[in-house]
């Protein structure tokens, strides 16, 4: 309370940069008790979001997210697998989360950050568990070949609610994603057919698969927001949770179902009428996200 | 991480790109470009350069960044600094410059290849240190890191020449924009600012990295086959085109300062 007092006492003859840099969070309650935050949102909207796909040529899905500054690009890429014993008739998925050098200045180059392999584990989690894609859809012959997706989410740019950034990314990612059509050789190997070679001498093998998409079933989106008192902030800039530290991120897919709740302890202990008001916030910006990616794809269809 | 090491049976491997190559090889038996009538594959001419397009401003938590686009080279570049140097290293009067290179896993046709960054890194840092006023921030590091998005041809004559106005965004003093260009000798032709598969099959590939208003020449790369008149005719090649680039950076540069910030 003492550092409020001096503050107090400060703000008359200071600038509000100065202000802003010195008493972060003196700053940010001025804005919220007038419910309003510095960048002028409410404290229940969300930044401006846009989804770009086919963002990278030499991947086989690949989505551009941005939610305000921050901005995700994830890429899928397909391999063919012997599918493990366990589930023969299964392809799998591999998830990576990375964040390169490039995206904030407190990443050193050959010091993975610490956060990329939690979002990483968060990020296989939501994707695996919430069944938007059929694993089954994945196999080409059972016991002997399926596919393997490895997806790869790069942060380019760090300006808070990441997970929320990269799970758009990937989901716009796979909404991407066109299968290679396979065929099998004499041999017994599975390989790509691209047009061109089905005019050439590699007729004789029998084409098993076209090209063709993924049917995605109860797609995930995340909304992460800040507790602070009596406040939730939705959507939170870098700088807001690098003040105010307690933050929760709810997974609803398209049906309103629960897909991951995750709420890494902080400074504040969240009342459940506080957590029912996060879920309900997830619930309208899930309706937001998923006109913004069928806008994608439609844009995407026209071309 | 952990979900990568869990499922993956060792046995992967990527069909389509091998296969492509080796289609490629057997047409490559008679090269295409010993013809007289022979078009590059994007339909340019040999000294026609990819549209480029450059924007500053990419990342707002770096002091300044840049992003590249050439064709299917797609390079990202944030500038760091100036701040404090690592804890072990020497006093020195002067500022580092300390450069990155990275690829992501779907930079290239294959996934996770792209192990020569390291000598691109220290090619970059060749390359821009002759043009950064070292003397202007003492005792301070600035960090250069590059992130090539896609992998289309001609990544580091791309990545030093978005380095370079990624500096310039960050408004640390440099003697003039570095602008950086390739080309490549097939057979008796010379091709600038090659893709990926000129590349793939080139006899010899020359880099010149310059400062065009100074008309001074940081770092000349040369590799392959050469004959001395194709030297000249081809440095020659790689200066004009690094004027133009030079310009088209400039004018980027200009875009940026008048239109509104924020």
């Amino acid at each position: 309370m003492g550092l409020q007092h001096t503050s107090g006492d400060l703000v008359g003859n200071m600038e509000v940069d100065a202000f802003r840099r010195l008493f972060p969070l003196p700053f940010f309650e001025r804005y919220l008790l007038e419910s309003i935050r510095p960048d002028a949102r409410p404290l229940s909207s969300a930044r401006d979001t846009t989804v770009a796909l086919g963002a990278v040529a030499s991947a086989d899905g690949s989505a551009l997210a941005k939610i305000g500054y921050t901005t995700m690009l994830a890429a899928i890429k397909m391999e063919v697998m012997t599918p493990s014993l366990g589930s023969p008739d299964e392809g799998g998925i591999a998830v990576d989360f990375h964040m390169p050098p490039v995206c904030s200045p407190l990443i050193k180059p050959g010091w993975p950050a610490e956060a990329a392999s939690v979002l990483s584990k968060q990020l296989t989690d939501v994707i695996i568990s919430s069944g938007m894609v059929n694993l089954k859809e994945l196999s080409l012959i059972p016991g002997k070949a399926a596919w393997m997706a490895y997806l790869d989410v790069y942060c380019l740019n760090a300006d808070g609610a990441i997970f929320d950034a990269a799970l758009l990314s990937a989901v716009s990612a796979f909404s991407h994603l066109h299968i290679p059509a396979v065929s099998v050789t004499e041999d017994g190997r599975v390989v790509a057919v691209s047009g061109e070679l089905v005019e050439g001498n590699l007729v004789k093998e029998t084409p098993i698969k076209s090209m063709r998409k993924l049917t995605l079933s109860c797609i995930p989106f995340s909304l992460t927001c800040l507790l602070h008192k009596k406040y939730i902030l939705a959507d939170p800039t870098a700088e807001e949770e690098s003040i105010m530290e307690t933050h929760v991120t709810v997974v609803l897919d398209l049906s309103g179902r629960l897909v991951s709740f995750y709420k890494p302890g902080g400074p504040v202990h969240a009342h459940t009428s506080a957590l029912q008001d996060c879920v309900a916030l997830t619930r309208q910006r899930v309706k937001e996200l998923q006109k913004i990616l069928n806008e994608a794809i439609a844009d995407m269809d026209l071309d | 991480m952990a979900g990568k090491s869990s499922s993956i049976a060792p046995t992967t491997y990527s069909p389509s790109p091998t296969l492509k190559v080796k289609k490629k090889q057997q047409q490559q038996q008679q090269p295409i470009f010993k013809d007289v009538d022979w078009v590059r594959p994007d339909g340019r001419s040999f000294q026609h350069c990819r549209p480029a397009f450059l924007r500053t401003g990419a990342v707002n938590s770096a002091s300044g960044s840049a992003y590249a686009e050439f064709g299917n080279t797609k390079v990202i570049v944030s500038v760091f600094g100036p701040r404090e140097s690592k804890k072990a290293m020497m006093f020195s009067d002067i500022g580092r410059l300390n450069c990155n290179v990275s690829y992501t896993t779907f930079a290239s046709s294959i996934r996770g290849q792209g192990s020569e960054h390291k000598e691109f890194s220290s090619m970059l840092h060749k390359a821009l240190e002759g043009a950064v006023m070292l003397e202007s921030f003492p005792k301070t590091t600035v960090d250069v890191f590059a992130l090539v998005l896609e992998s289309g041809g001609s990544d580091l004559p791309v990545v030093i020449s978005c380095a370079s106005l990624a500096l310039a965004d960050a408004g640390i003093m440099m003697f003039d924009l570095v602008t950086s260009v390739s080309v490549s000798c097939l057979g008796t032709n010379l091709v600038i600012d090659p893709i990926t598969e000129e590349e793939s099959y080139q006899d010899g590939s020359l880099m010149i990295t310059s400062m065009p208003s100074r008309n001074e020449v940081t770092q000349l790369t040369l590799s392959g086959d050469w004959s001395t008149p194709k030297i000249h005719e081809a440095m020659q090649l790689c200066l004009d085109a690094c004027l133009k680039l030079g310009e088209i950076m400039r004018s980027c540069l200009r875009e940026a300062t008048s239109a509104p910030h924020e």
